[in-house]
């Protein structure tokens, strides 16, 4: 018996004790699901009714007179766009990079014959546990002259060594020595076994880290706010980190204006959740494939 | 087609780390084998050593023993994914020991089959030849005759992921044959198929031999594959050469207790504690409290060596024995109806004796479980071994 | 994996890996052979080495009287020694900031690290298989979301004229915002961390609990062992490795803490609470009057204490179990 027909159809009923257990999992996971989904819920709903109806509280489990105006106002901020625009570029170029380094670094670490490998290891790995902080770093990138520069966002992002390592542990447990032994005995080199063998068999680690590092260029704004000062290079998150939370920070009174303004604010605040993290959100299910995927399956065993 | 030479071949895994436990935590999925008595050195492990053979060209040479024995890796080390620790490799003239593998002008069938999974079996099968920049044409003459060959001509445009393990393995040796290697090396390539498809294959390999010109060296566990396989049998055991030779000359002359076991199903009966004796200037043994006199053969073979007496180890083929109602007495512990013959468990003075009988008109009923059967056997059908060098005598 | 490699000896070592033979000669071979796994592994070296390696180096700052700008190695460099450092730990923000790193990463670590191992076991003893899969995903969710829209929604559900306010204000209470108690910081912080990862960090526990052999189970049922039992002596034995790198791991990361989230979160109205090492570093260094050696000998410091904290963790755990990262 597999463990799929075990938990799937029962030939056998639950004792008592394992319904009560069943039941109770399934509730407290659905309540868990449910604290998950509501504040994104909200943020959709808040983001389509009225501003009114839900700065008096109204909003709590359907929008209330739906309006597109949200959405309207944040197709003027041109900030946005040119943030936006930023974002993608800087994603891009990362993922492009950050393949082009970790891929290869991937399979040569994965390689028992890599020369010095047990040396290279210790590299990457010291990094891990131990940095010089903040300002050391913010040094080094000054007097590579990035400061200011929209590389300072793409090249210190293209190599995580988290990502590095589990591109290795991919390459070895996927990719069987045999095809490699195959490949060599049909008279491919390294640099040819790589490019005919390795990277059409890894397609499910270049989608996901290729999904790893645009998730982490799109997200980040640290980087971008200490190293950039012109504003028409800011990423989008430095742009929505203006709209989302300056406001909250420094006001602190009250009154009609601020009230009026706020009315307003929030509902741009709403939409720009949105409209910021739905590429992401729509990438995750459409790489999750991969996840699983045995690409292997046909050229081992039957 | 060439020969080839190995000379003292030789394989050391170099001690990296202070022997402990290793491999059992890194392939989880791979059970552990067997641990093979392999010696170990200041250098290392010594997989294989002394490991000579003369192959000539066209030879289907087939190396057997059992896990461990360091059969695969001297084919790695002739295929060169394993670097030669010592000793000389030649193909034809050539000293090949640090020549990479795509120069040898090898191929090489897989265990596991080792298909490209993202490629066709057209491209599977020409990628070899794309790599050393065949004109177009060419390939596509080649790939279509290996494929006629081995009749996978409709398969050509499907994914190994499509086909059957036996489809498979025609491919994988479709992929080997293509560029009309000097070498066919074959790693224990039946291994993954089911006994059916086995027996098959290994017809369609014997054919295969005769279509193509190539020197075959094959690697296999199996002593069956061996036997039918194999102009000769290189037979190994901890990385040591046991016995080199046909098959016929591996069955009806052993040379040690090792191979005597290992070759030939049922395994050959052990008759442990017996002694050889010379009387009256004739060798005879004594057996379970019997005393034979040995053939003529046998005694001018033992004659010519100038045999001492000494403890010996008799050992007699389940198929040599027969029912004779003045010989041994044994009791029927199990008793194995195979069809055409009857595989008969004795116990005869507690030694667990092993006899092959054809059914062919037997009273079945008197072989049954705890019945008492006489047996005898050819004298000159005897092996005999010493107790203590386990060789051969003869 | 399936390896091809059949038969080679079990005590020796893996069958591909062609080892470097002692002799100079024998090693430049091996090393000729094999230059193009060097050549794909430069780019990674290179890039880890300006990224991670120069700032190091660039760390022996903190021993000096550093003005930006100022060479690392110069015959005007003035070393200090220790002095940055003791000018810290007299500073009066010291303690505070101790405590507030201290406080807000031990209390994250008490809810943060059991949490996905609940889950993951929830999960797992889930009768639908395909509802688990639905689920996780649904959990999985807020990791993608970005830090800075992640506070923004902590401001829009506990801002002033977030969802709570305007839901106490029209049932006629007064508005009041988080953002400027001090006293909701810590529960906005780690609560929003949990909520935005706990998924996330539950898969590692998930592909450990898919591994484990169904045979154990069925003989835990035959045993009589309820679906309960089965969590607390099949699941939960089976993940005990993966839960104690896990541990090493986050002790070893315990004091270094997320201080971009704290940095968005903060407002003069909790800064009392949330001004950790880390912030304070960012502030000390690149804002304002920089004092660059300064916030790096407070960086240094917060590493250091970093790397005794995981070398601790991981000896202990050496000592007790079998699991350790080295």
């Amino acid at each position: 018996m597999s463990k799929n027909t075990l938990s799937k159809s029962h030939p056998i009923k639950d004792g008592l004790g394992d319904k009560v257990f069943y039941t109770i999992n399934a509730i407290v996971l659905g309540i868990l699901a449910l604290i998950v989904i509501y504040p994104l819920y909200f943020i959709i709903i808040a983001s389509i009714s009225d501003p009114d109806a839900v700065l008096a509280g109204q909003v709590v489990l359907y929008p209330v007179q739906i309006t597109m105006s949200g959405f309207q106002k944040i197709l003027e901020r041109t900030d946005v766009w040119q943030g936006y625009l930023n974002t993608i570029i800087y994603t891009v170029l990362t993922v492009i990079l950050s393949l082009v380094v970790t891929i290869p670094a991937g399979w040569a670490l994965s390689r028992p014959s890599l020369p010095g490998k047990k040396l290279l290891m210790v590299y990457f790995i010291i990094p891990m546990f131990f940095g010089g902080g903040l300002i050391p770093f913010y040094n080094v990138m000054s007097s590579l002259g990035l400061i200011n520069n929209m590389w300072a966002i793409v090249l210190p992002s293209i190599l995580s060594v988290w990502n590095l390592f589990m591109t290795k542990t991919f390459f070895e447990s996927s990719i069987p020595a045999g095809l490699v032994e195959a490949a060599k005995i049909d008279g491919a080199g390294e640099f040819r076994t790589f490019t005919s063998l390795v990277l059409p068999l890894s397609k499910a680690i270049l989608a996901v880290m290729a999904l790893y590092y645009a998730i982490g260029q799109w997200n980040s704004y640290f980087n971008a706010m200490i190293f950039l000062q012109d504003e028409t290079m800011y990423p989008l998150q430095l742009v929505l980190k203006e709209i989302l939370i300056a406001s909250e920070s420094t006001m602190g009174g009250s009154g009609e204006t601020i009230l009026e303004q706020y009315r307003l604010a929030n509902q741009i605040k709403y939409v720009s959740v949105i409209v910021s993290s739905v590429p992401v959100l729509m990438l995750y299910p459409f790489v999750q494939k991969y996840f699983n995927q045995g690409v292997m399956i046909g050229s081992l065993k039957g | 087609m060439a020969s080839l030479t190995l000379k003292d071949i030789k394989k050391v895994y170099p001690n990296t780390e202070p022997v402990k436990k290793p491999k059992k935590k890194k392939n989880n999925d791979e059970p552990v084998k067997e641990k093979a008595n392999l010696q170990i050195t200041e250098e290392g492990v010594v997989a294989v050593q002394q490991f000579s053979l003369d192959i000539a060209d066209g030879e289907f040479i087939v190396l057997v023993g059992p896990s461990g024995c360091g059969k695969s890796t001297t084919l790695r080390m002739i295929a060169g994914l394993e670097e030669i620790s010592g000793g000389e490799l030649y193909i034809g003239d050539r000293l090949v020991n640090d020549v990479a593998p795509k120069d040898r002008d090898i191929a090489m069938v897989f265990q596991n089959y080792a298909l490209y999974p993202h490629m066709t079996v057209y491209d599977n099968m020409a990628f070899a030849l794309k790599l050393r920049h065949t004109p177009k044409a060419e390939i596509d003459k080649k790939v279509k005759e290996a494929a006629e060959i081995l009749d996978i001509t409709q398969y050509l445009g499907r994914k190994p992921k499509a086909l059957s393990g036996g489809q498979r393995q025609r491919v994988a040796i479709g992929r080997a044959i293509v560029r009309n290697p000097q070498v066919l090396l074959m790693d224990e390539p039946l291994s993954n198929l089911d006994a059916k498809l086995r027996n098959q294959m290994r017809a369609e390999i014997i054919k295969l031999r005769h279509k193509i010109n190539t020197t075959f060296i094959y690697v296999t566990h199996d002593q069956t594959e061996a036997m039918t396989l194999g102009d000769r049998i290189v037979i190994m055991k901890d990385g040591f050469i046991q016995q080199i030779g046909t098959p016929q000359e591996v069955f009806g002359h052993p040379y040690n207790l090792f191979v005597a076991g290992f070759i030939g199903t049922p395994q050959m009966n052990f008759f442990t504690g017996c002694k050889l004796v010379k009387e009256d200037g004739k060798y005879a043994v004594d057996i379970l409290g019997k005393r034979i006199v040995l053939s003529e053969k046998q005694q001018a073979a033992l004659s010519a060596n100038n045999q001492q007496p000494c403890d010996i180890t008799v050992g007699v083929r389940p198929v040599h024995i027969q029912a004779d109602s003045q010989g041994f007495t044994g009791k029927v512990d199990v008793s194995e109806m195979m069809g055409s013959e009857l595989h008969l468990h004795l116990n005869v003075q507690g030694l667990d004796v092993v006899a092959v009988i054809p059914t062919v008109g037997l009273d079945l009923e008197a072989h049954s479980t705890g019945k008492e059967v006489n047996f005898s056997f050819d004298p000159s059908l005897m092996h005999l071994f010493d107790a203590q060098t386990e060789k051969n005598l003869i | 994996m399936a390896k091809v490699k059949g038969n080679s000896p079990a005590p020796a070592a893996p069958a591909n890996s062609v080892k470097p033979q002692k002799t100079p000669k024998k090693w430049l071979k091996h090393l000729w052979e094999n230059y193009p796994f060097l050549v794909m592994v430069f780019p990674a070296v290179l890039v880890v080495f300006l990224f991670n390696y120069l700032p190091i180096y660039g760390v022996l700052i903190a021993f000096q009287d550093f003005m930006p700008g100022d060479p690392i190695f110069s015959k005007y460099t003035q070393w200090i020694g220790f002095g940055n450092f003791t000018r810290f730990f007299t500073d009066v923000q010291f303690w505070p900031l101790m405590k507030n790193t201290f406080l807000l990463c031990i209390i994250g670590f008490f809810i943060g690290f059991p949490l996905p191992i609940i889950v993951s076991l929830m999960l797992n003893a889930m009768k639908g298989k395909r509802m688990a899969k639905v689920l996780q995903t649904i959990f999985n969710g807020p990791h993608f979301i970005s830090l800075v829209v992640l506070v923004g929604m902590l401001t829009l559900f506990f801002g002033r004229y977030g969802l709570v306010n305007n839901i106490v204000a029209s049932l006629g209470g007064e508005r009041v915002s988080y953002f400027l108690e001090a006293s909701a910081f810590r529960p906005m912080y780690i609560l929003s961390s949990n909520w935005q990862d706990f998924g996330w960090s539950a898969i590692i526990y998930i592909a450990a609990l898919s591994s484990v052999d169904p045979g154990q189970h069925e003989a835990a049922i035959l045993d009589g062992a309820t679906r309960f039992q089965r969590v607390i002596h099949v699941d939960l034995p089976a993940i005990m490795p993966m839960v104690s790198v896990m541990l090493i791991m986050s002790i070893g990361g315990l004091m270094g803490v997320g201080y971009e989230k704290a940095l968005l979160m903060q407002t003069d109205g909790n800064l009392a609470v949330s001004e950790l090492i880390a912030t304070y570093v960012y502030k000390q260094g690149l804002t304002g009057i920089p004092d660059q050696a300064y916030a790096t000998a407070i960086g240094l410091f917060n590493s250091i204490i970093n790397v005794i904290l995981l070398i601790i963790a991981n000896t202990t755990s050496k000592k007790f179990s079998e699991n350790s990262l080295w």
